[in-house]
């Protein structure tokens, strides 16, 4: 690529190193409203960002325009950048001289549907959720296809290259009977339009809404929880800052000194998990074209390992753990590629006896939570459940608590392991005990 | 930004495929953030965003596409792709285009690209951390921001719209991070407008620094909260941000529309109790929600939303006063050229009463005081939504008691509406973002002290 030579050239002209990151994407997006197309949506764009790094100091800039004049200024905005940035040795360009590339056939693979039979698959993803029993209307409704490709060039002689395609389906629909309504909705996604599977989401989207429309709150106390597939990886998505190396190194993560200390139940065992190419975060190289690996974050209850990228391991002297991420418009960060929680011993039978709570909907995960202190508080819909049967739908209450000390309140972990619907994490179900919830 | 022979000649393409109205909206977003760590600056980042956002119209079906290219013969391709299954002959003429230059009620003296410096910035940030770490040896991190943006828009309709925008943001925050060794807790506060970095002279970094550092050592002799339904005083300012979440987004013709707002029908009608009377207005000079003209080339206004808890006035954008037939509000607001616009809330707020907040902590048995809110969501179909608690205190007997962590209220935004009995005369506005269909858009929140008789507090104690 051309640019990318002159643009490390310039670098390297200034005295400094660095890299260069060109993302490009291609997207369609397509959403429905009374039988007909109520959004049809084509992109195509490109961003172009470096970092460089002079004096051991790193700076960024980012520039959408791709003529010769912008990409200059965006280089020369990045060593002004660097020069009011702090001093740190750890943060280097990466000594690697190689190529990388991930596997098209893997991760984007192509398929024959034309965009008039995604318009079609869109129209009969509304037409046939509006017409179930109850259903008023179904205000949101899509289908995507995005192709997104990027690619890694550094003085030191790296270029990796990766491109992923993501189609996604979901709806969801307002459900009335009398003066009680509800909105509930379902999606899924796939490499590839075809393995869409949209009379799954249209039964299940309603099956939802009908499960929960005459929920009520439950009284005040605390119960035994288990959250559904879903909401179990948004709780450990909401406080993966536990396991940030960068956090640590800004000192706000407060597991920052707990390597090697218990801090969940004994039974608990939590990896990063980027070579299962079955989910959406796989990923054989990260930002840096450090190659991944499984790695455990919680073994038998102890903190194994923060994530790291090149200049967090070098904080702590440590080798990168493959974490590293970095976008056009970012400074060099770290970031889980996908959760996969160990299986537990208990049978689906001994999770679910007694009474519980099962959630199925958490609202406020962006504004309730605290990561800092892991002190939580969420809107929340799911069934007040006994021995494995649903026997109340359940809607207005909150769930509060601490994450980190819900960590060790785990009373039994399940045998079969589930994705989540954006296939981000592999987990079996947790019964967490005495969970504060308000009804 | 764009010549307006291109645009002439890509509007006039769309209108010869039939469609019955087309728009470009070119925008270009220059940034620059400063950010702030144990004391020292930790990175600024800067950069360009440019594209063309393409809308192409038939009946109230939108069609829309974006590129960063500005070749006449890559925006009719896209126009071409979009317009594949609408083809027909031209219903409508394209009109000859009347540029307007806005008036600008927010003009900046120290924008990105003139007059405003990395310096200054660092210093006022560097400041700020000083003052927060001075108050208490507890106070063991602090991260500071400060963010610039100019953002300048041209729009060209097939109505012979011409409209061109130049808009500058700015925003600085501190957060302080207090640890006793045992347990941490957070505090924050920051401010910003549609201004300069003249905006220094108006907000101080005494108070950036002692507010961020106030709050995060209250937060961390903070007890868990009580749960339960109860009375909730809610402060002033961001505690705006519930009727923005609970009533706000569901008067956006992008609900009302569908029918997915539990208000759709009730124009006219009593939706809150009477002592409520609620606006949102882009006309507010340098507000941060503020605007000259919207994403779809019309000036601003004031819109009257709630008079004396009777519902007045929905927000509408082009489209969806079309679809429900509602006039126009000058509401029509998009992040970037990658959204369509819709119908998105400004500067949204509950006007001032005359209500005491010392007289609403009184009226209390047992509740909550909620100085200060955190951000929330909301369901538009149902109207259910949840805010969290930033800064609480647990209040019994009439007095303020202690304060509460981990706190979030839940309820529906026609329930909270009608729950609100008192209304304070302490007004005050906050900045935040918004994200809903059209993306992130800047908007300020507000309101004075409320008391609202019956909410469910969720809580850990």
């Amino acid at each position: 690529m051309e640019a990318a030579e002159r643009i490390l050239q310039w670098i390297t002209e200034a005295g400094a190193t660095g890299d260069l990151m060109v993302a490009e994407g291609a997207s369609l997006s397509l959403k429905a409203r009374d039988g007909d197309l109520e959004e049809h949506k084509v992109s195509s764009s490109q961003v172009f960002g470096v970092r460089v790094i002079k004096d051991d100091k790193a700076g960024v800039a980012y520039s959408e325009a791709s003529d010769n004049a912008a990409l200059r200024l965006m280089v020369d905005q990045a060593l002004i950048n660097a020069s009011y940035a702090r001093r740190d040795v750890n943060e280097q360009v990466p000594d690697k001289a190689i190529t990388l590339a991930t596997d098209d056939s893997l991760l984007a693979p192509t398929d024959d549907v034309s965009v008039e039979e995604k318009i079609d698959t869109v129209l009969r993803l509304e037409r046939e959720l509006a017409a179930r029993d109850k259903v008023k209307n179904v205000p949101y409704n899509g289908v995507s296809d995005v192709t997104a490709a990027q690619r890694i060039f550094s003085t030191a002689g790296l270029k990796a290259t990766s491109r992923v395609r993501a189609c996604f389906s979901q709806a969801a629909a307002l459900v009335e009977d009398g003066d009680k309504n509800v909105m509930e909705g379902w999606g899924q996604g796939a490499r590839r339009f075809d393995e869409l599977d949209i009379d799954n989401i249209v039964e299940t989207a309603h099956a939802n809404c009908l499960a929960l429309l005459h929920g009520e709150a439950v009284p005040t106390k605390h119960y035994d929880i288990i959250f559904d597939t879903q909401c179990q990886p948004t709780m450990f998505s909401t406080f993966s800052m536990m396991f940030s190396g960068k956090a640590a190194k800004d000192g706000i993560n407060p597991m920052r000194d707990k390597v090697g200390e218990a801090i969940a139940d004994a039974r608990l065992n939590l990896f990063d998990s980027p070579l299962l190419d079955e989910g959406f975060g796989y990923a054989l190289f990260d930002d840096e074209g450090s190659p991944t690996a499984r790695t455990p974050l919680i073994a038998n209850g102890n903190l194994a390992t923060l994530i790291h990228n090149s200049a967090t391991a070098s904080h702590f002297g440590l080798q990168t753990t493959g974490n590293g991420a970095r976008s056009p418009r970012s400074t060099l960060e770290v970031q889980l590629h996908q959760f996969e929680i160990g299986s537990g011993e208990a049978e689906d039978d001994a999770i679910t006896s007694g009474e519980y709570l099962e959630l199925t909907d958490l609202t406020g995960t962006h504004s309730g939570a605290n990561p800092v202190a892991g002190d939580f508080s969420f809107g929340a819909s799911g069934f007040l459940c006994r021995d494995g049967e649903r026997i109340q739908p359940v809607r207005n209450i909150t769930v509060a608590g601490n994450f980190y000390e819900m960590l060790n309140k785990i009373g039994l972990i399940g045998q079969t392991r589930y994705w989540d619907m954006n296939r981000h994490a592999f987990m079996p179900r947790i019964r967490f005990s005495d969970v504060a919830i308000s009804g | 930004m764009l010549d307006t022979s291109t645009a002439r000649s890509v509007i006039d393409h769309a209108i010869s495929l039939g469609a019955d109205f087309a728009e470009l909206f070119i925008e270009r977003n220059q940034i620059n953030n400063i950010s702030t760590l144990s004391s020292e600056v930790q990175a600024v980042q800067s950069g360009i965003d440019f594209g063309i956002g393409v809308r192409v119209v038939y009946g109230t079906k939108v069609l829309y596409g974006y590129t960063n290219r500005t070749e006449s013969d890559e925006l009719c391709r896209i126009v071409t792709e979009l317009s594949a299954k609408d083809l027909r002959d031209p219903e409508t003429a394209v009109a000859r285009f009347d540029f307007s230059a806005p008036n600008d009620i927010h003009h900046a003296e120290q924008t990105l690209t003139k007059g405003s410096e990395v310096e200054s910035k660092v210093e006022y940030l560097l400041k700020a951390d000083r003052v927060a770490r001075a108050a208490s040896n507890m106070i063991s991190q602090t991260r500071g921001g400060c963010l610039q943006r100019e953002q300048s828009v041209e729009i060209f309709t097939s109505e012979g719209l011409h409209a061109s925008d130049i808009r500058n943001y700015i925003r600085a925050s501190l957060s302080a991070i207090a640890s006793n060794g045992a347990e941490q807790a957070t505090g924050s506060f920051n401010d910003g407008g549609l201004i300069g970095w003249e905006i220094h002279e108006a907000i101080d970094a005494e108070k950036t620094g002692s507010e961020a550092s106030r709050q995060a050592l209250v937060n961390l002799s903070a007890k868990a909260c009580p749960s339960g339904r109860m009375p909730v005083v809610i402060g002033p300012g961001f505690g705006g941000v519930i009727f923005h979440e609970a009533c706000g987004h569901l008067l956006e013709t992008t609900s009302v529309a569908k029918k997915a707002s539990v208000f759709h029908d009730q124009l006219g009608q009593l939706i809150a109790n009477p002592v409520v009377n609620a606006v949102d207005d882009g006309t507010m000079a340098k507000e941060w929600g503020s605007i000259n003209i919207d994403d779809e080339g019309m000036p601003t206004q004031r819109t009257q939303l709630i008079k004396n808890g009777q519902l007045t006035s929905f927000l509408a954008d082009r489209v969806g006063a079309q679809q429900t037939g509602y006039d126009r509000t000058g509401s029509g607001r998009r992040q970037s050229y990658k959204f369509a616009p819709a119908s998105r809330m400004r500067n949204t707020f509950i006007e001032p009463g005359d209500a005491k907040l010392d007289d609403m902590i009184t009226s209390i048995d047992r509740g909550i005081y909620a100085s200060h809110m955190g951000g929330g969501s909301v369901q538009p179909g149902t109207g259910e939504f949840n805010f969290a608690v930033t800064e609480g205190y647990y209040v019994e007997n009439g007095k303020v008691q202690y304060p509460v962590k981990a706190a979030t209220l839940i309820s529906t935004g026609p329930a909270v509406l009608k729950e609100i009995s008192m209304v304070g005369n302490d007004f005050a506005l906050a900045c935040g973002m918004c994200g809903s269909v059209s993306g992130a858009v800047p908007t300020t929140v507000g309101q004075p002290s409320l008391k609202v008789d019956d909410i469910l507090v969720g809580g850990n104690a």
